[in-house]
């Protein structure tokens, strides 16, 4: 059986799930409890589990981290709430130096059984500083997980499975998701991370997205359909690790590769998956591996910039056409 | 610091030139606006001058070849410098323009695909988000050194090199449909395995350049490529044709007095130059159509409505009356620009289109001297025919088609007495010209004609 949530829903059962399955898991971060949460996602929360439990910080996310990452090294399981992960760039020592770092540098006598979360990448309007895609800083670093939801059931299952895992683990999710409706199965479902689905198959060409992108990718698929043009739509969810024998496996059926994400072209995971296809599936290709990002600029406040900045499905359809362009072009 | 010399545009339409002739041998020194070479652009024989100067050290394309804007033609630098920076610009890029008379290697599409010729370097127009979006320019601007060259690298995809390694498939001297003509994977599916072996069947006998039907041996049609000019004839007319709505409005001239009154100048012009005897230069003339050139001009003047160009925005009325005349000249033809035809008298206009004829023949007119007129004369009375209709030369709004002067009974007084007509058909695009201004045009050029003392008059 299924439900139909909003995926900030699906996040709220998640983290509702574990911590009544595991009194050790708590949330903590800016205006979740009396506030509610500053998207909705905690609502209800503070209510259900009281302020030791959902603990409203100050305004100081280097510390509320750092907390945090004391707290899972001590045997908590804290769920860490970013506002934005844009926010978390004041954190960013704690989670690179002290929340990826301290396994290996204490010869595995610590653990770090933390989640940090928060809505990520372009909103609407919000500026060249709010709108940062940041998954690709974290995603380089050896030591955490990374995962990036597009739909409210994995939005759930990979929170829970965020939330078992003792390691640290980013769920980046998305302002402009958080409304998204969905099926979510009942009962316990986790979605095990480094497992990326195939969103909607085709066969002349691979579009490979996460996050918001994989509805961008898939308008661009329904799209291409029109022109008789089948791409099959890869739904990452994990970032790191990353699941590279379902891209590989699919670029070997299509022969072609477009990896659409938002943030900037230089670096990040669309130029990660380009290194490993091209080694694994060298064979494969029959065409160069492209890539749709956000531009290679701040992003714009202005509304229309703003939307020219951001991947579209437009840009993704052109980019699919100029793959399967024929001729001298 | 050696430096690569590009094939420059050198008319506004110009997309690749043949380069006739070098001016410059390897090892010359080379001055600023020096002459390097002749170039044949779609419109005429275009000097290519030096921008900077050195030392001219490698040429990289033979005399008579085709090359496209950009493609590099030569290495220019100091004579120590090292060119072996520059070795992957073999001596040979540009197609060879194949000698006249003789088949092409392959029909139409070998102009479209020379065999051994590298692809020109890649010609980005980059937008501000192209510039910004740094991730698309791969499949846009292929690596490598573009389709096949001889003994080179193939230019193939990896999986089409797997699946030709699979099938047993040589690659060598295919080329393919992919970008820059790369082989993709679509392209095999057309060759047979055990054909393909050391053949090269797709790129020297494409599916669409087989011949159909059985051709008997020694009827074999003669092959011309098309030459710079004869593209942009096709072109220009063809979009002529189907972009703008063509209406043709004809009448019939009275041409006796404009006949007498040629006479009358031609013999006082004889007298003149016979009086200062000025040797060998051939006595000028005034031809009919210097005449009806003049009374267009004027008639332009009369009916400013038809001196009119449509642009998407607003319909532009010309002030100034700037007639093409289209000359025949070999293999095709030019229409060089009479500029204010209405301000010049007809002696004037003799002289000047017999000298913009004699330079259309020699293709030395410069671009700029073909473009930009407002109305177009197209005569070819001189080959005998009566009357025709012309293609409109865009932007230009309509253009006149004149026929011989003809001698036909006519009706005068009631008796049957020998007379001279001429036909004049006017084709109009619709969008700026009416049919009512343009025949208010061709009723006062008629007038103009049979009374021609207004010609000469304005």
């Amino acid at each position: 059986m299924t439900r139909t949530l909003r995926f900030r829903e699906a996040l709220r059962e998640a983290m509702v799930e574990e911590m009544d399955r595991d009194d050790r898991v708590f949330l903590m971060g800016e205006e979740v409890g009396y506030y509610q949460g500053a998207y909705k996602v905690s609502e209800g929360m503070l209510d259900k589990f009281g302020p030791k439990r959902v603990v409203d910080t100050p305004i100081a996310e280097a510390g509320f981290a750092g907390i945090g990452v004391g707290a899972a090294m001590v045997g908590l399981r804290p769920i860490i709430e970013f506002m934005t992960w844009n926010f978390s760039a004041v954190a960013f020592d704690q989670i690179l130096n002290n929340a990826a770092k301290l396994r290996q540098m204490s010869g595995g006598q610590f653990e770090c059984p933390i989640v940090f979360r928060g809505p990520n990448a372009s909103a609407a309007q919000v500026g060249s500083q709010h709108s940062h895609a940041m998954e690709h800083f974290y995603a380089t670093i050896p030591g955490l997980k990374v995962v990036a939801p597009a739909f409210p059931a994995d939005a759930k299952g990979l929170l829970k499975a965020a939330i078992r895992d003792d390691n640290p683990v980013l769920v980046m999710e998305s302002e402009t998701l958080y409304g998204v409706r969905g099926e979510v199965p009942d009962g316990e479902n986790v979605v095990p991370m480094g497992k990326a689905q195939i969103a909607r198959p085709g066969k002349d060409v691979t579009i490979v997205a996460y996050s918001r992108m994989t509805h961008v990718a898939l308008d661009a698929a329904a799209a291409l359909e029109k022109e008789g043009v089948s791409a099959e739509v890869i739904d990452l969810r994990s970032l790191r690790p990353l699941d590279e024998d379902t891209i590989v496996a699919s670029v070997e059926r299509t022969h072609r590769l477009v990896v659409v994400h938002e943030g900037w072209p230089y670096g990040g995971v669309g130029a990660e998956i380009a290194d490993r296809v091209q080694r694994l599936a060298f064979d494969a290709l029959d065409a160069p591996i492209l890539r749709v990002t956000s531009l290679d600029v701040p992003m714009p406040y202005n509304k229309k910039l703003e939307q020219a900045c951001m991947p579209q499905a437009d840009r993704v359809v052109a980019t699919v056409r100029r793959l399967l362009a024929r001729g001298r072009a | 610091m050696a430096k690569i010399l590009e094939m420059p545009k050198l008319s506004p339409t110009m997309e690749e030139g043949v380069l006739s002739t070098w001016h410059k041998k390897e090892g010359d020194d080379i001055g600023v606006d020096d002459l390097l070479a002749e170039v044949e652009t779609d419109k005429a024989t275009m000097e290519f001058r030096a921008f900077d100067k050195g030392t001219l050290l490698k040429i990289l394309v033979a005399p008579g070849s085709q090359v496209k804007l950009g493609q590099p033609v030569a290495i220019v630098g100091a004579p120590t410098d090292d060119l072996s920076a520059f070795a992957s610009l073999s001596a040979a890029t540009g197609s060879p323009a194949p000698p006249k008379g003789e088949p092409a290697p392959a029909a139409p599409a070998a102009e479209a695909r020379p065999a051994a010729a590298p692809a020109p370097a890649p010609q980005r127009k980059p937008s501000v988000v192209s510039v910004l979006d740094r991730t698309s320019y791969a499949a846009e601007a292929p690596v490598g050194n573009g389709g096949v060259s001889d003994g080179g690298r193939v230019l193939a995809s990896p999986y089409v090199r797997k699946v030709a390694r699979e099938k047993g498939i040589d690659l060598h001297g295919v080329l393919g449909t992919g970008t820059g003509g790369r082989v993709v994977a679509s392209d095999l599916e057309s060759m047979p395995a055990q054909a393909a072996r050391g053949a090269t069947a797709l790129a020297r006998v494409p599916p669409a350049q087989a011949p159909v039907v059985p051709v008997p041996a020694g009827d074999e049609p003669e092959i011309r490529p098309l030459s710079p000019m004869r593209k942009t004839i096709a072109r220009r007319l063809t979009e002529s044709k189907a972009t703008v709505p063509h209406f043709y409005l004809s009448i019939d001239a009275d041409a006796a007095g404009l006949v007498k009154i040629r006479e009358q100048i031609n013999a006082e012009l004889a007298a003149a130059a016979g009086g200062k005897d000025n040797g060998a230069a051939a006595p000028l003339k005034v031809s009919l159509n210097d005449l009806i050139i003049k009374a267009c001009a004027v008639a332009l003047v009369h009916v400013p409505e038809c001196n009119a160009s449509f642009t998407p925005e607003a319909l532009v009325f010309h002030k100034r009356v700037d007639i093409s005349v289209a000359v025949a000249i070999a293999d095709g033809l030019v229409t060089p620009v009479l500029r204010h035809a209405d301000q010049k008298s007809v002696v004037a206009i003799a002289i000047e289109v017999r000298e913009l004829a004699a330079r259309a023949r020699a293709r030395k007119l410069k671009p700029e001297e073909m473009q930009n007129g407002t109305f177009s004369i197209s005569n070819l009375g001189m080959f005998g025919i009566d009357e025709f209709a012309a293609v409109i030369n865009p932007p230009e709004g309509a253009i006149l088609a004149v026929g011989q002067v003809r001698d036909v009974p006519v009706v005068a007084d009631g008796a049957v007495v020998p007379g001279k007509r001429i036909a004049l058909t006017l084709s109009c695009d619709h969008r700026v010209v009416d049919g009512a201004v343009g025949a208010a045009f061709l009723a006062e050029l008629r007038r103009l004609i049979e009374r021609p003392l207004r010609v000469l008059t304005g």
